[in-house]
């Protein structure tokens, strides 16, 4: 078989990079080796109900009127009208620590207002540093800066720093406890000046828009195909070999698996262990409705940390429950809800080595899971209020979950901390997108498949 | 094509990016990009629909050329003279 273009991998980069190809291109055919599109951002269905995996919040958000925001940049990219979106804004959301708080909502001045009151003698400081990022280019080519220490430039008290930094690293650092600064001003936009969406309805509803969107352009979607192994010669890709043995030839090839992962398929990853990468524990909760009453009525999220300083690095336990983010997605401005459930979810951070080496006993590792649940409630109930006696069902994803369904190495979604930038690593017609390129959250690594196809393939049509 | 077919074709390849381009004040010898807050990205689908339409190949160190509606008209009417 031959395909023009073949893209690896169906979440959302891949999808954005694939339905910019069949736009302007026939012959588009993107490989999923799982059986349902979405990648770390996808859903399952569990006692006749859907529920989503890896969506909190979507940063980015814009007003129509913002033309060069990226939401509304990627939109027009993808031939997709806000109306076929549906925009549910956050309310507030919330950086909790020991003693100290900030609020941040869609409205930047809100958080302005916050530092000038809790942190006064900063408020200049902090002007400064936001003055400063609005003139910094985050794409330019750059080799890591750490943050944490621009940051100390501007500040002086560390609680501030480590404040600022826990959302941005909790929503896409794969550095521990600091981030590197190109990454950290695209974070700050996003999730700070920008802010934080829903889309109408669930996640599914989102990925079977794109899915339309690439049917209707042309393309092709293959799901429960995964990939085999990468075919060059020298530096030319060649085409890929399925799993199942079949042979794709194609001329161009766009990979939004990860760095490491598309090495592997090329037979050039150096095996050392991943013991620096970062992996987390998502957790669900599906609780009664009738506690919604003791529980934040305009919290949308709440990013913690229980100790000062802050710390993000791997557990030496199963889990670390220092800091976390809690997600209260039933307060989105605007929800219609018709339900009798509504959800919380918890995000901390795991040590993948731990939870592999008790996975070998399928027992104890559904017993770890359900401990971990249980403890993440207790760790967070201080926090939001009791909820214990109201859950009517919950799960946990561990690290191992997101490896086995999203094949990304030791389940670290936030993939590699090197990042390719210019998505090239090598070969003539081989183009890393998504989240390895440096591009991070749901409409980071969407426009990260829509730039890089602009970049190496259509301007060169 | 004659130049007024090819302002309307570029107009309404840009409508098409931007259902809300608004051409009302538009000055024809001013930059596009600023006067309908266009980017790169916006720019490479003019681009892309006009090898989609017409089978146009324009290369990348060409595109300085499509800044102003005057000199998009100017540089495509010889290519777009049989269209």
């Amino acid at each position: 078989m031959h395909a023009h273009y073949v893209v690896i991998g169906g979440g959302l980069s891949g999808l954005a990079a694939a339905i910019r190809l069949a736009r302007y291109n026939d012959n588009v055919l993107l490989l999923e080796k799982h059986s349902r599109v979405g990648g770390l951002n996808s859903y399952y269905y569990r006692n006749n109900r859907l529920f989503e995996t890896g969506l909190h919040a979507i940063t980015n958000y814009a007003d129509k009127a913002a033309k060069q925001a990226p939401l509304n940049k990627l939109l027009r990219q993808l031939k997709i009208s806000r109306d076929e979106i549906g925009f549910h804004q956050q309310i507030l959301s919330e950086i909790n620590f020991p003693d100290r708080s900030l609020i941040f909502s869609n409205d930047f001045n809100i958080l302005l207002e916050e530092i000038s009151e809790k942190f006064s003698p900063e408020s200049d400081n902090f002007r400064r540093l936001v003055h400063d990022l609005d003139r910094t280019d985050p794409f330019e080519s750059h080799p890591y800066r750490s943050a944490r220490a621009i940051l100390e430039d501007y500040l002086d008290d560390p609680d501030l720093i480590d404040m600022l930094l826990c959302p941005i690293l909790y929503y896409g650092s794969s550095w521990e406890n600091d981030i590197d600064f190109k990454q950290f001003v695209i974070m700050f936009r996003s999730l700070y000046q920008e802010g934080l969406f829903r889309p109408a309805g669930t996640i599914k509803n989102l990925l079977d828009l794109l899915v339309d969107k690439l049917n209707h352009f042309g393309g092709t979607i293959k799901l429960g195909t995964g990939v085999r192994n990468i075919i060059a010669t020298g530096e030319k890709i060649i085409g890929v070999t399925l799993e199942n043995g079949e042979k794709i030839l194609c001329k161009h090839l766009i990979s939004t698996i990860g760095l490491d992962e598309t090495r592997s398929l090329l037979g050039t990853r150096k095996e050392v262990p991943d013991d620096r990468r970062l992996s987390f524990v998502e957790s669900i909760f599906q609780i009664d409705k009738r506690i919604r009453d003791r529980l934040p009525q305009d919290r949308t999220c709440i990013f913690y940390s229980k100790t000062r300083p802050f710390t993000f690095e791997q557990p030496s336990t199963i889990v670390g429950y220092d800091s976390g983010v809690i997600s209260l997605p039933f307060n989105f401005r605007d929800l219609n809800p018709d339900d009798d459930f509504i959800e919380i979810r918890t995000t901390q951070l795991a040590n993948y080595r731990k939870w592999l080496s008790i996975s070998r006993d399928t027992g104890q590792y559904d017993a770890m899971k359900c401990d971990h649940t249980g403890e993440s409630c207790r760790q967070i109930e201080p926090i939001i209020g009791s909820f214990a006696d109201g859950i009517t069902y919950s799960d946990c994803f561990t690290p191992l979950t997101v490896e086995r369904f999203t094949g990304k190495h030791a389940g670290a979604i936030y993939g590699s901390p090197h990042k390719i930038s210019d998505g090239i690593i090598g070969y003539d017609n081989l183009v890393i997108a998504g989240t390895d390129q440096g591009f991070l959250g749901i409409i980071g690594s969407m426009l990260s498949g829509v730039a890089m196809v602009n970049k190496h393939i259509l301007s060169k049509l | 094509m004659t130049r007024d077919d090819i302002k309307d074709l570029i107009l309404e390849i840009i409508e098409d990016i931007d259902d809300e381009a608004d051409f009302d004040d538009l000055d024809p010898d001013k930059p596009l990009r600023d006067q309908l807050d266009l980017d790169s990205m916006d720019f490479l689908d003019i681009v892309m629909e006009l090898r989609k339409r017409h089978q146009l190949q324009i290369p990348e160190e060409d595109y300085p050329h499509l800044a102003t509606l005057n000199s998009c008209t100017a540089y495509l009417e010889p290519l777009l003279k049989e269209a």
